[in-house]
């Protein structure tokens, strides 16, 4: 018998304009101890599904049709019936571990919570329960972390805290809504496994929910297809990578990119004159820190002498994760925030501490498109009034008439119908947003585009999309540009040349392909490893090079040289790991042996 | 905590400073003085209290002199208008009577405001919400000088229930309706911000999982919901604590009860300097003390912030 057994569910919303069907008539069944995917993009109904057979749908929802939990019905139960099976028989975690845990209760006050409703259980051997969970979802220092509050924790480690939370009264079924999206690709790599151990030791069959191909072919027994509501196609994992049945499947396996791909640009000849050339720029940021009367400010080195060129036509792709300086460098390079130090020249100009007149010269240039579509347009103003305000500053010379002209051919270049001019951004989705985005960029036909996540925040689909509209202009207008993203395997797809960052310094600097398939640093090793590949026979078969530590915090002095086990103990802190050429253009950080690192844990 | 506490207290002495010389420089250039009046008076009399009181002198020697006496004696110098009260008595004797009734209408106001937020909230788009919208905004519209010729025409007038003004030592039937005059509109306030809150938190990704563990919904609103809510809240607070404490000129005036709203209105009207700047200095130094206060108790709330 099936564990989990939901039957012609539907889920309904009274909206303003009418009720709205998220969820239209869908049936599946879990088995226990099975991993099943539920894949598609936003406003696919995928996590309405299951809210709704766990009554978390919010106030306008309604749900109708059978969810059954070991045979019986749990849809639309009474909240204090409902309140018996949450928490015990199912577990749920949720994307976004930053949000999902209350701010001013402890840690430990969080999870002897749950045991104390579901199962009565108080004190030590409470306590004793939420320690040995901790200790099983590895999380470092268990003990402390009882009495510590979710902030104090980073991402990754809330993650945890979560998943041990869900799992204290051993559920039959673990909900696992996108639990890995926020997340950075080793953290990201390091919760799956602890989810995959969990099913295989403890037989929890999970739920899992998600927009990632690579994650479910890493994961999922069976998955579940799902589009608009609807389930468009349903099966073994494996079969449906083999040989996808509906279109959208297809269309959803295409557009994600793999790192293992082996197509990406090949690096374009060194020339004598670059585009732009950064010189050891350093962006240190004062932070207060409390201790004595007045406290005192310390630097947080964001960026930490950088240097790099770009030729022309070339894309830079810029990878590392969450704090390592990759949205600042993009600033400091414009000159949206100035460098503490360091040097930046376009075309042969130093562009550092220039005055405003002056710089607005370069600015016509040099473009960046930023990573939250609709926050960084202006929701009062048209699109078609934001892709014409840098023609207002930078050709002051047109008539209304031509600017006109000129935004509606570029709105028609980026895939933007004519019709649209005189709708707001909130009208908008996400994918049409960003081509505005675009268009404004390249209204000025730029040198220089900084992409700074630009597609993160897009489904798939669309990603793939943008990414390929941003090739073709590149190709039609002979653009340089830096593409800064998370996600290793879109950078790949899109860079001549990829620089890896480590806490605001290049650990790698080479050849998109051949940083993929050839990473030389221990760091850039890790980083490619724990990329899923959207390919379960590939990906199940790959062996992770997972480094010792959390990932660390740029304020640890300690952790600029994790790399130089050896300095450290030599007492060298202050040591800057210096860059050597390994092969031609291809810059490697110098670094410890891997066994040296690793024996460090 | 304590550094932070007392650093914040090192700044609010220059902080007082730059008030007092502020006020007093802004008196001094406002037309007339305390003595002036529509009868004028004989110029050698005039001059003869001018230079009792001393405002014959520069007006820098003057504010030197006020200041002096406030730093080494805590004298705020004699009152202009009334002869033989100085300041320091003036403030004794009104500002208990506002304190009392001040912090009275605080209480009120938040209990009140505070639990009719939060029905609301828990029941959102039922009566309870709409009753208590409805009373939230009837009562912000509601300020202590309507409400004093309302309650006085319903309590004392036409039920004869309650004693018309006065404060009497104090005594529970006096203090009823200044208290529910003062608070009215600040609580219908509290209650909107309370309820908003609320609502914002209810929607949240933690309540989402509080309620994913099978939590009773009394624990998900009291321990977890709570707090967050009650955040912005004290920051509305603290300003109201300030000024319900230093009492209401209409209040005084409707209810004759005697507190330093009234003092304080007078001794504008009249310039009595010396009244207006005692009265401005305590506010001042009330406003430091409960900001610093609702700062702390922020810490109280969110973890996340510390000092």
């Amino acid at each position: 018998m099936s564990l989990f057994s939901v039957k012609d569910l539907s889920v309904k919303f009274d909206t303003a304009d009418g009720v709205v069907e998220a969820v239209k008539n869908i049936s599946f069944d879990i088995n226990p101890g099975e991993c099943l995917g539920i894949v598609g993009e936003s406003g696919s109904g995928k996590s309405q599904t299951f809210m709704a057979a766990m009554g978390l749908l919010p106030p306008a929802g309604r749900a109708t049709g059978s969810a059954l939990l070991n045979g019986e019905e749990i849809l639309n139960l009474p909240i204090n019936k409902l309140n018996q099976i949450r928490g015990d028989d199912v577990g749920m975690i949720f994307q976004d571990p930053l949000t999902a845990l209350t701010p001013h209760l402890r840690i430990g006050q969080q999870m002897r919570e749950v045991l104390q409703v579901h199962e009565g259980m108080q004190g030590a051997a409470a306590r004793a329960r939420c320690l040995d969970w901790l200790d099983r979802v590895r999380i470092p220092e268990a003990k402390r972390r009882l009495d510590q509050y979710p902030h104090e924790l980073s991402g990754g480690m809330r993650q945890r805290v979560m998943i041990a939370m869900s799992m204290l009264c051993n559920p039959k079924l673990l909900i696992a809504d996108e639990p890995t999206t926020a997340l950075d690709v080793t953290v990201q790599a390091d919760i799956l496994d602890l989810m995959v151990r969990l099913q295989k030791d403890e037989g929890t069959a999970i739920a899992l929910i998600t927009h990632d191909m690579g994650v479910v072919a890493r994961m999922c027994d069976r998955i579940q297809v799902m589009r608009l509501g609807e389930f468009v196609e349903a099966g073994d994992t494996r079969e449906i990578f083999q040989a996808p049945k509906h279109d959208y499947t297809r269309t959803l396996l295409e557009a994600m990119p793999r790192i293992d791909a082996g197509d990406a640009p090949k690096a374009l000849a060194n020339v004598e004159e670059p585009m732009l050339k950064v010189d050891d720029v350093k962006v240190h940021f004062p932070i207060h820190v409390s201790g004595g009367l007045f406290g005192h400010k310390v630097p947080l080195k964001a960026v930490d002498g950088v240097s790099f060129d770009i030729r022309k036509g070339e894309t830079l792709g810029v990878v590392g994760e969450s704090g390592c300086g990759k949205s600042t460098l993009a600033r400091a390079v414009l000159q949206l925030i100035e460098p503490s130090a360091g040097n930046v020249s376009w075309l042969g100009h130093p562009i550092v501490g220039l005055r405003r007149a002056e710089l607005n010269k370069y600015r016509k240039d040099l473009q960046i498109v930023f990573q939250d579509p609709l926050a960084s347009l202006d929701p009062r103003m048209t699109i078609s009034a934001s892709i014409a305000e840098p023609l207002k500053t930078y050709r002051p010379d047109l008539t209304e008439r031509e600017r006109k002209e000129m935004v509606a051919e570029m709105m028609e270049r980026v895939g933007l119908k004519a019709n649209m001019i005189n709708r707001y951004p909130h009208e908008l989705s996400g994918g049409q947003n960003q081509r505005v985005g675009i268009a404004r960029a390249m209204i000025n036909k730029p040198k220089l585009i900084i992409c700074d996540e630009a597609v993160s925040a897009l489904d798939v689909s669309i990603q793939a999309q943008i990414v390929a509209l941003l090739r073709e202009l590149q190709q039609e207008f002979g653009l340089s540009m830096i593409f800064i993203s998370h996600d290793l395997s879109v950078v790949r797809a899109i860079s001549n040349r990829i620089m890896v960052l480590y806490l605001g310094r290049i650990v790698e600097l080479g050849d998109g392909e051949v940083v993929c398939s050839e990473p030389v640093h221990p760091y850039t090793k890790s980083l490619i490893s724990a990329v899923p590949i959207p390919d379960p026979d590939v990906e199940r078969s790959r062996t992770r090079l997972k480094l010792p530590g959390e990932l660390p915090s740029p304020m640890d002095p300690k952790a600029a040289l994790r790399f130089l086990p050896s300095r450290l103990s030599a007492g060298e802190t202050d040591y800057v790991p210096k860059l050597s050429e390994v092969a031609p253009d291809h810059f490697v950080a110098e670094h410890d042996s891997l066994d040296v690192i690793m024996a460090k844990a | 905590m304590l550094a932070y506490s007392l650093r914040r207290l090192l700044v609010a002495i220059p902080t007082i400073l730059l008030l007092i010389v502020a006020c007093f420089f802004l008196m001094h250039f406002a037309p007339g003085g305390p003595f002036t009046s529509e009868r004028p008076l004989p110029p050698a009399v005039l001059a003869n209290i001018e230079a009792r009181y001393g405002l014959d002198q520069p007006l820098w020697k003057q504010l030197w002199d006020y200041l002096y006496n406030i730093v080494v004696h805590f004298d705020f110098g004699p009152s202009f208008k009334f002869k033989d009260r100085d300041v320091n008595d003036i403030i004794a004797q009104g500002f208990p009577i506002s304190l009392t009734y001040g912090s009275l209408s605080f209480l009120v106001a938040t209990a009140v405001g505070v639990s009719l937020g939060i029905a609301a909230a828990i029941k959102h788009n039922s009566w309870i919400d709409y009753f208590a919208v409805g009373l939230g905004i009837a009562a912000q519209a509601l300020p202590n000088f309507i409400m004093g010729p309302i309650l006085i025409l319903t309590f004392t007038l036409w039920l004869g229930w309650l004693p018309g003004g006065g404060w009497n030592g104090g005594q529970w039937q006096y203090l009823i309706m200044p208290v529910i005059a003062l608070a009215t509109s600040y609580m219908g306030s509290i209650a909107r911000i309370t309820r908003s809150s609320m609502l914002e938190v209810l929607n949240s990704n933690f309540i989402r999982t509080a309620r994913a563990k099978g939590l009773p919904t009394r624990t998900v609103i009291w321990r977890h919901a709570l707090k967050p809510t009650l955040l912005p809240v004290v920051s509305y607070l603290g300003p109201v604590f300030v000024y319900v404490l230093t009492g209401s000129v209409f209040v005084d005036i409707y209810f004759s009860t005697g507190g330093l709203g009234q003092a304080y209105v007078g001794s504008a009207l009249s310039r009595d300097y010396a009244v207006l700047l005692g009265v401005t200095i305590l506010y001042g130094a009330l406003t430091v003390v409960v900001n610093l206060l609702t700062d702390l108790a922020y810490a109280w709330f969110d973890p996340k912030i510390r000092y």
